[in-house]
């Protein structure tokens, strides 16, 4: 019940996060609304609105029917298949996400070709030379960004010097930490050379706007930052302290509301310097130029930009790939193709059965990825347990109805569990020597445990300790 | 100095720097000493790949337009002092646009007219 309360919350993060991501594209940006270009004027007029009250309707209603849909899952029915219905639900809920941006954005399209709100079709970048010389003058500190980096290999220093928590918290997985605040620290020399526009003739009024935009996005870069650092050394305090995985949530929530709300807070600074410096020369449509033809099927595709990863539409939400660059091409399926290679074992591990037969001196268990043989010789002795103890998975499955793969288990050690949830005992065979120094399985029902039970003692025979 | 980069225009993207540099020297907007941004910082701002930038950075350094020191960058060079205005390459291509007006049909006049035009726009 503790790990399907979990797996419910989890969803429901990834449900908030997809709906507030969704609707951060309605608010106007670089002069587009939904990946359409408009003008301030347009966007204020009554059908924009009208379509835009729409799409967030929409939204609501994804994120409530997910969310309600989700609740299915505390029906006895559905225990068995609970990751798959999860996994098929959040897949769900980001393709009628995605679907709503393009229903509106073709509303958008339609609406913009029956009022004939044409704008040029040439893109022209205006770049202040004395604004660019003057980049990264009024930005936060980068100190503070690599300061974040060496305080996020505290988690690892703690582990060197405590062989306990090492047993549960690998070395190399707490390097995750720094690996993301070194992804934090490109994020902020990003947000700190970002384009500034310059659209008035007046170069002091570029130079104010550039150096008020460049203080917001280094200030939001170096706030995510910080967040990361926090969710780190919550996320780690919850592995080394806490039993109860629910405070492993918690950080998680903390992370993707806070990075959420430094995102919003971000655009919202940003648009208001920009109507604050530039206001009439926004309102004037003559520099507005279409850069439609720059997106395909949501992704970035522009053949006369010649560079590889380009900031997003939203401003703060990181950078996406231009798949019209060669480079870019490798790089975007190269991603698909590890996720599809992640995803695809995943799906089969989790669909199949432990299939355990006895064969002669050896006993064989099929389990996707993680098969194992195991001679006779090898087994020391089985015994029956009532509860799991805690464990930890370092390199397996773990879902709601079913676990397998390599296990830290307290009191055990390293271990290899092939174990149903449902299946009331668990069967610890101890082996000699420790890596691994158990396999635990059982069956899918207490009467299966049983019946294995029996059958790998009728196996051992004698000279095996059974308990 | 304002840059404008067509990013759709035919002319290739170092050309377009180069050539509202040398406007912008000539027009008195960019001075003697005046330091141009760094490679990098540019290419960032307009959103090129560093190499663009660098392609007419060297173009006016080979033109004598700019000086690129370690320490201070690239700066505008003072041109006055170097009297090399009319040269054969000035010529040739001067030479070139004249010829293309007339092949276009436009008379000695009219181009005396429009010249005069694009002198005063300069000079201003």
């Amino acid at each position: 019940m503790f790990m399907l309360l979990t797996l419910l919350i989890l969803s429901w993060l990834i449900f908030g996060t997809m709906a507030a991501f969704t609707l951060f594209y309605k608010n106007q940006q670089n002069q587009q609304i939904l990946g359409v270009t408009l003008s301030a004027t347009h966007a204020q007029s009554l059908e924009v609105q009208d379509i835009i009250s729409g799409y967030k309707r929409m939204c609501y209603l994804i994120f409530l029917l997910s969310a309600g849909l989700s609740l299915l899952l505390l029906l006895p029915a559905a225990a068995s298949f609970t990751e798959f219905f999860l996994l098929i639900l959040v897949l769900v809920n980001i393709f009628f996400n995605w679907l709503a941006v393009h229903r509106y954005q073709r509303r958008l399209r339609t609406l913009k070709k029956e009022k004939g709100w044409i704008y040029q079709r040439s893109r022209i970048v205006t770049v202040d030379m004395n604004v660019v010389k003057e980049k990264g003058k009024a930005g936060v500190s980068a100190v503070w960004s690599w300061l974040f980096l060496l305080l996020s290999f505290i988690p690892t220093f703690y582990l060197l010097f405590s062989p306990t928590a090492r047993a549960f918290y690998p070395v190399v997985f707490s390097m995750i930490g720094p690996f993301c605040q070194l992804n934090m620290i490109f994020l902020y020399y990003q947000m700190r050379n970002s384009h500034t526009p310059a659209l008035s003739e007046n170069t002091e009024i570029n130079k104010v706007c550039a150096r008020t935009q460049e203080r917001i996005r280094t200030q939001a870069a170096t706030l995510s930052g910080l967040t990361m650092l926090v969710f780190w050394f919550l996320f780690s305090f919850s592995v080394f302290y806490a039993g109860d995985g629910i405070l492993i949530i918690l950080p998680v929530f903390v992370l993707i509301t806070a990075l959420l709300l430094i995102a919003y807070w971000q655009q919202k600074k940003i648009r208001a310097a920009e109507n604050h410096f530039f206001g009439p020369e926004l309102q004037n449509e003559s520099h507005l130029s279409e850069q439609e033809g720059a997106y395909k099927w949501g992704c970035y595709y522009n053949p006369s930009d010649p560079r590889i990863f380009v900031p997003k539409r939203i401003a703060g939400m990181g950078f996406t790939i231009n798949l019209a660059h060669p480079v870019g091409k490798a790089v975007g399926f190269g991603i698909l193709a590890l996720v599809l290679a992640a995803l695809i074992p995943v799906f089969y591990g989790g669909a199949k059965d432990y299939v355990i037969t006895e064969n002669g001196s050896q006993i064989t268990i099929d389990a996707a990825m993680y098969d194992l043989s195991l001679a006779k010789d090898r087994i020391v002795s089985v015994s029956t347990l009532e509860s799991l103890p805690r464990s930890l998975r370092t390199n397996g499955y773990g879902g709601e109805s079913k676990s397998f793969g390599h296990f830290t288990v307290e009191g055990y050690g390293k271990c290899m569990l092939y174990v149903y949830s449902q299946g009331g005992a668990y069967i610890v065979l101890k082996l000699d020597g420790d890596n691994p120094g158990y396999v635990i399985v059982n069956g899918k029902t207490p009467a299966e445990t049983e019946n294995l039970y029996r059958s790998i003692k009728a196996w051992l025979g004698e000279g095996v300790s059974i308990y | 100095m304002l840059l404008r980069i067509d990013m759709t225009s035919d002319i290739p993207i170092y050309q377009q720097i180069r050539n509202q540099i040398v406007f912008a020297a000539a027009k008195g907007n960019l001075k003697p000493g005046d330091a141009l941004p760094t490679v990098r910082q540019l290419a960032q701002d307009i959103g090129v790949n560093p190499m663009t930038v660098n392609k007419a950075y060297a173009l006016l350094k080979d033109e004598g337009i700019i000086i690129i020191d370690r320490r201070h960058g690239a700066q505008i060079r003072d041109c006055g002092k170097t009297g090399m205005v009319f040269n054969q390459d000035f010529d040739r291509r001067l030479e070139l646009l004249l010829s293309e007006a007339r092949m276009k049909g436009a008379s000695k006049q009219e181009i005396t007219t429009h010249l005069s035009g694009l002198i005063d726009l300069v000079y201003e």
